[in-house]
């Protein structure tokens, strides 16, 4: 069975955990990071030599690196769903995990920690409020594109969508100030419909 | 022909153009960012929303975000080579492309941007000290990967060579500070003295 180790209020681990959710993939997920540890242990680190979260066992082949986590799991068990089958409209799906990372992340990960993992009196206000701005921005772009497209490559959800739905249902559940952003609203009110997305994205912030 | 916007010297763009050479895909680059502007117009932001290098257009499919360029591109014309056929091979190059961007890139990028980028009384010396510490801690994690094998992927070049080529080429000409790495150094003699690596890649640092 498919082996993941990571603990769920890891974005990058709920990545993994609402693929194979979508896929109906049978897993074991194993605790690991932060509180929990394992990732500093000798056995870990020879699965992963960044001793971060997610990596997967899959019958013996060992991957780490969410994004690519997600693009080998939707093609060994979403091709024509989670993976599309032609190659423009792959292409038009992937490019969309990798923006999260390059161009969203960054910025996020600065406000998510700020915000949810700093103590009230030793927040830097400053700094979170410059990076708030910024995703906000950043999250312009998404909206203007599902004003005219339910998910990030056309009618259904793909690969594309896994990284981004993540981070926007995170960035829609901080207690911040956010831009109207309707088309994007919307676009998360589609994700919470989906069983896949609750069971592995939609669970409480820490 | 393909097309393919972005200055020669931006690190994104050289992972195009390098998977080109290397292919020998012929293709047409335009000038685009930094000093040539171009990227703030409403025609570049109708191709690509984010104002950034690269975009490719293929024969009417436009195209951003650099490593899922070099995924399409690899797809459609080296797969079994650059792009391999075998499932968890792929993955195996492909993660690389990931670490490069959200591992070793962020270590790297305060080094590169405050030596190169930086007006010499304006330098940020802990930044610097900082970014040189962490470089070479993730790229001995890179090095320990190379132990035994030619490539990132093992005895052949793939994508996930060519996602770290432009970068490394920063590295290795910007910050001399480096740990002893042999199986990397041998690597980087490996890609660098490939033809086309020296045509689009080994350009002067700006």
């Amino acid at each position: 069975m498919l082996r993941v180790w990571g603990r769920i209020n890891s974005v990058n681990v709920k990545k993994v955990m609402w693929c194979v959710g979508e896929l109906g993939v049978p897993f074991e997920r194993i605790e690991a990071g932060m509180e929990h540890g394992v990732v500093g242990s000798a056995e870990y680190q020879s699965m992963n030599p960044n001793a971060r979260v997610p990596t997967i066992d899959d019958d013996g082949f060992v991957l780490w690196e969410s994004n690519a986590i997600v693009r080998y799991l939707s093609l060994k068990y979403g091709l024509g769903t989670l993976c599309p089958k032609d190659q423009r409209q792959r292409a038009d799906s992937d490019r969309w995990m990798d923006w999260s990372t390059a161009q969203l992340a960054p910025t996020f990960r600065e406000v998510f920690w700020g915000t949810v993992r700093t103590a009230p009196e030793k927040r830097d206000l400053a700094l979170i409020e410059k990076n708030r701005a910024a995703t906000a921005k950043t999250l312009d772009i998404v909206d203007a594109l599902f004003a005219k497209r339910p998910f990030v490559s056309g009618d259904h959800l793909t690969m594309g969508d896994i990284p981004l739905g993540c981070h926007v249902h995170l960035w829609m559940s901080m207690p911040i100030e956010r831009p109207a952003h309707p088309s994007l609203t919307a676009y998360h009110k589609r994700l919470l419909g989906r069983p896949g997305f609750n069971a592995g994205v939609n669970t409480p912030l820490s | 022909m393909l097309k393919v916007w972005g200055r020669a010297n931006s690190s994104n763009l050289k992972k195009v153009t390098w998977l080109c050479e290397e292919m020998g895909l012929p293709y047409e680059r335009i000038d685009a960012g930094m000093a040539f502007g171009v990227v703030g117009t409403p025609e570049y932001r109708k191709l690509n929303p984010n104002g950034l290098v690269p975009t490719i257009d293929d024969d009417g499919f436009i195209l951003w975000e650099s490593n899922a360029i070099v995924r399409y591109l690899a797809a459609k014309h080296s797969a079994g080579k650059l792009w391999p056929n075998d499932l968890e091979a792929r993955a195996d190059s492909d993660r690389w492309m990931d670490w490069c961007a959200a591992t070793l890139w962020p270590a790297f990028r305060p080094v590169f941007w405050n030596r190169i980028r930086t007006p010499a009384e304006k330098r940020n010396q802990a930044e610097i000290d900082a970014g040189i510490k962490s470089t070479g801690e993730v790229l001995s994690r890179l090095d320990a990967r190379l132990a035994g094998r030619k490539f990132v992927g093992g005895e052949e070049l793939t994508m996930g060579d060519i996602a770290f080529g432009p970068i490394v080429y920063l590295v290795q000409n910007v910050m001399p500070e480096k740990p002893n790495l042999p199986n990397y150094e041998a690597w980087y003699s490996r890609i660098s003295e490939r033809p086309a690596f020296r045509k689009t890649v080994a350009l002067p640092i700006a």
